[in-house]
Formats: C-alpha cells, sequence, structure tokens
C-alpha cells in the first residue's frame, strides 16, 4: 500500500466532490474508469491527481465516453478487481445499458452520481432525474444529505456491494452544486482506518483466474434467465439487511451511525415530510423552529432508496396524520418516483391511514427556500384540518404560475 | 425429470464456470427445416463443414482413389444441427444443379 497516513481523523473543510475522492483514495480502488461530467467532474479531477502523484495504485483508464467507462468498469470487475467511478445526468444516462449490465452480471462497481437534472432544455443543476431513471436498473442506491454522509456512505458502498449475499453494483448519491460544490466541514477518518474498515477485495470467478476459466455475458434466454434475474433480487433483498449490519460495524469504528433512512423528530409527529440528499438540511431548520411554535412535524429522509425499506418505513410512519412528500423528479403522468415508493409502504406496512400529498421541487436547481418548506408544512396542516388533500395534490413547488 | 437448476443453486451473474459447455446445448431445439446428405451424390469436398457455424457435420476417416489419408463426410449431427442452410447453400453439387447432394427437408416436429 503507497502512502498511508496512521493517524487521528481530521476536521476539514472540503466539497461534496472532494469528499468522495478522498474515499477512492483511501479505498485505492485496483481500477477507475470515468469520463468527466459536471458536476461530479471534480470527483475524477482530484482522483487523476491522486494517481498522477503516486497516492494511489489503481490503475486509471481515462475512455472517450460514459458508455465505454462502465464497460471498462464491468471488465475490470469481471477480472477480479475492486472498481469505481464518477458520474452525473446525461453521462449516467449514457452508461445506460451498461448499468443494467453491471446489476444482472453481479459486478460490484462502485459510483459516486452527483444528482444533476437530465436535459431537455439542458441544464447542469441538481435534480434527481438522473438516478431515478435508473432506479430499476439493479444498483444499491444510498443518498446523501451532507459532504459527510457522501463519504461515509463511499466508505461503506465496498463492504455493502462486495457482500457475498450481495454482490451487486452500488451508487452513492449527492444533490450537484449544493452538496457537490459547497465546502463543509467534515470528519476525515484515517487512512489506515479507512482501509482496514474496507478490507481487502475478494473476487468471484475471475476471468484472469486461467486455471478455472470462465465466461461472463453468455446468451441467456428462456430456460435460465428469469432465474438469473430471481437470484438479482434476492441479492437486493439481502442488501437490506447488509446495509444495516455494515452501517452498525461503520458506527462502532467511526462512530456516526446510519440507517436504512433517518427519522428526524418522528415519534409524535402529526405532519412528516419525505425527502432525499440536501434538502434535508433545510427542511429540519423549518422543523425546528416550527416545533417551537407548537406544530408537531417531523421528517423521514431516505438514504437507501433501492432497496426500499418498505416494512421499516411503514412502521415508521405508523403514527403520523400527513405524510408530504417531496420529489425532485417528475415522473411525467404519473406520481413522483418517492411518492410511489411511500404509499406502498403505508398502504401496506403502516397500521394507520395517513393522508398523502405529493409535491414536486427543484428540478433544473431550482431553489427550494425555507419559506417554501414552512409554506408546505402549513398546506399540509389545511389538508389535514380539512381530512382530505383535494386539488393540492400533485402541485409542484415554487413554480410561477402555480400557487405552492 | 427436468435437469434445469433453481435459481438457489446458480452461480451469480450468469457466469459459466465450465469450458466447453456450449457443447451441452441443444440447439437442434430451434430447427425446422433439416438438411439430409445423400452420400451417392456428395463429393466430400468438405465445404458443409467449413460453413456450419454450429460444427454439425461430422466427418469420417477414409482413403482417397490413390489410397492416401482424407476426411469424408458421415453425417449430420441433429443435437447441434440448428436448420440454418448454410451447407445446403454452399453445397457446390447442388449448385451445380444435376444431383442434390444435401437436400433440406421440412422437419418432423
Amino acid at each position: 500500500m503507497t502512502n498511508v497516513t496512521a493517524g487521528k481523523p481530521k476536521i476539514v473543510p472540503i466539497t461534496g466532490a472532494g469528499a468522495c475522492a478522498q474515499a477512492m483514495r483511501q479505498i485505492n480502488p485496483d481500477v477507475v474508469a470515468a469520463f468527466p461530467i459536471t458536476p461530479s467532474t471534480q470527483v475524477v479531477e482530484d482522483f487523476s491527481a491522486f494517481v498522477a502523484n503516486g497516492l494511489v495504485d489503481t490503475e486509471f483508464v481515462t475512455v472517450e465516453s460514459e458508455h465505454s467507462a462502465m464497460s471498462a468498469c464491468i471488465g475490470a470487475s469481471a477480472a477480479g478487481g475492486r472498481v469505481m467511478t464518477a458520474t452525473s445526468s446525461a453521462g449516467m444516462a449514457y452508461m445506460w445499458e451498461l448499468l443494467y449490465v453491471a446489476a444482472s452480471m453481479r459486478q460490484p462497481v462502485l459510483m459516486t452520481l452527483v444528482n444533476r437534472a437530465l436535459t431537455g432544455p439542458i441544464n447542469i443543476h441538481c435534480d434527481h432525474s438522473d438516478s431515478m431513471g435508473a432506479r430499476d436498473a439493479g444498483w444499491i442506491q444510498l443518498y446523501s444529505e451532507t459532504n459527510q454522509e457522501a463519504y461515509d456512505n463511499l466508505v461503506m458502498a465496498a463492504r455493502i456491494a462486495e457482500h457475498p449475499d450481495v454482490r451487486l453494483p452500488l451508487m452513492v448519491c449527492q444533490d450537484g452544486f449544493i452538496t457537490s460544490h459547497s465546502i463543509q466541514t467534515m470528519q476525515l477518518e484515517d487512512d489506515k482506518a479507512v482501509r482496514a474498515f474496507v478490507g481487502p477485495h475478494k473476487p468471484y470467478h475471475s476471468i484472469l483466474d486461467t486455471d478455472k476459466p470462465v465466461t461472463w455475458g453468455a446468451l441467456d434466454l428462456q430456460d435460465y434467465y428469469i432465474e438469473h434475474k430471481r437470484g438479482q433480487e434476492q441479492g437486493m433483498r439481502n442488501a437490506l439487511r447488509v446495509i444495516q449490519e455494515v452501517s452498525d460495524d461503520f458506527a462502532k469504528t467511526f462512530g456516526r451511525q446510519y440507517g436504512l433512512f433517518e427519522d428526524y423528530r418522528l415519534e409524535d409527529a402529526d405532519i412528516v415530510l419525505v425527502a432525499l440528499n440536501s434538502a434535508a438540511g433545510e427542511i429540519k431548520e423549518v422543523i425546528d423552529e416550527m416545533r417551537s411554535k407548537g406544530e408537531k412535524v417531523g421528517l423521514l429522509k431516505i438514504r437507501s432508496f433501492r432497496p426500499f425499506p418498505y416494512v421499516e418505513i411503514g412502521q415508521a410512519l405508523s403514527s403520523a396524520k400527513i405524510v408530504t412528500v417531496l420529489d425532485r423528479s417528475a415522473s411525467f403522468g404519473a406520481h413522483g418516483p418517492l411518492f410511489t415508493e411511500i404509499s406502498t409502504a403505508v398502504y401496506n406496512y403502516s397500521p394507520n391511514q395517513p393522508l398523502l400529498l405529493a409535491h414536486t421541487f427543484g428540478l433544473g436547481g431550482r431553489e427550494l427556500t425555507l419559506r417554501h418548506i414552512e409554506h408546505i408544512i402549513s398546506e399540509s396542516r389545511i389538508c389535514l384540518d380539512k381530512g382530505e388533500v383535494g386539488n393540492r395534490q400533485g402541485l409542484w413547488v415554487n413554480v410561477r404560475g402555480d400557487k405552492l | 425429470m427436468s435437469t434445469l437448476k433453481n435459481w438457489q443453486d446458480l452461480p451469480y451473474g450468469g457466469v459459466i464456470v465450465e469450458a466447453g459447455s456450449a457443447a451441452k446445448y441443444e440447439t437442434g431445439t430451434w430447427r425446422t427445416w433439416k438438411p439430409v446428405t445423400h452420400r451417392e451424390h456428395c463429393s466430400h469436398c468438405l465445404k458443409c463443414w467449413e460453413y456450419c457455424p454450429e460444427d454439425a457435420i461430422i466427418l469420417e476417416d477414409g482413403r482417397d482413389s490413390s489410397g492416401a489419408a482424407r476426411k469424408f463426410v458421415k453425417e449430420v449431427n441433429y443435437f447441434h444441427c440448428k436448420g440454418c442452410g448454410l451447407c445446403v447453400r454452399e453445397c457446390p453439387v447442388n449448385k451445380d444443379g444435376k444431383f442434390v447432394a444435401l437436400g433440406f427437408v421440412r422437419d418432423e416436429v
């Protein structure tokens, strides 16, 4: 191992993208293949400097496109390496076919996804249309509110993805610019401690093992395809347990405890907001303010969107009276993907049936201010008092021409 | 009794851990038409063997008129022959038009 520092964790000011690059340096993967795209560029830019300066042993493959980047990742993973990459938006869209290949070949490729709007009209700012579009590709998706969470999730990623009961690719999502380019202070753990926590990579039927030749990616027809898919689904179901196990071990090692989701002042909340990533920070701020005025409001922040912890979330929402879900992506002609999952969890696994209110916000980086969140909570209160959400269902937030 | 395995018994990701296992796959079930050899007209040029994408033309050892060792066309391996008809089309005897060395007939269902 090259250049490993041994010592205490450090409090550092760092961007979300920089934090993930640091996690990659500490993990020291065998192969990184990536193509730069805003706003994930700094992840690869920083990491390429670590390669150039000899701080890692990684084979860094500069490719001509994201399609090639993911192809190289899959090949390197099938060859038995620990493999990482980073991308955003259109870059991930260009990986689309290979996202499915990575998951169905059970290659535990690790990705930093910096969430950015998909084009049309072209936009470089944050929303979750990229990762939400890829939600059925078979990747584990962990979301991160802060730089610290993005870093911690990436440190935990290898052990979750490479677990023998899981063997699936994993993406750690953070909000473009809001998180990726904002400097926050966070605890950067000691290199040695991170490497010890992550541990060595164990190859699975490596194509470089010439004593035991194997074929990856063969044609799979009506007689076996669905059995392989069923196995893939089992990996995802097992991931719910493994994510929690690894998170508990992370808490023992580094002191920060994570669950499949975070419940913030939820226990006696009548009004519960549900959100992903950075918006949770502002929502917590408003919750504290409104709690001091007597409004019983709480937040459920999803960390693991794939696999989705239906049972646990249904239980967590068992005493809520209205659940207002804030989707940062649109599924045109349907409610947002987060709302539909929450509805499924509440309908099937919650002993009571709260009102459910769907809102879409923040597409293309449109801001969600404290004022907007206050307004959403007041509107939720009105719905709750009336006993119905009525024509507020499906409203978009902070859009000129709509009221909310 | 089915020899197909349950999902729990499969290695991950469709990886094939046994070399050369494609030979066990019965591509013959795909066939709707089948080539039939007429050895009395066959010139044993081996073009069919050369073109066959499934290696389904079986050869046998023999000797030519001068007594030298050479290969002769024996039969079609219907376990692997998927009925593409390439052998029938490339057969020089068929092309010549006087005889049919490789017929192509509707396969029995």
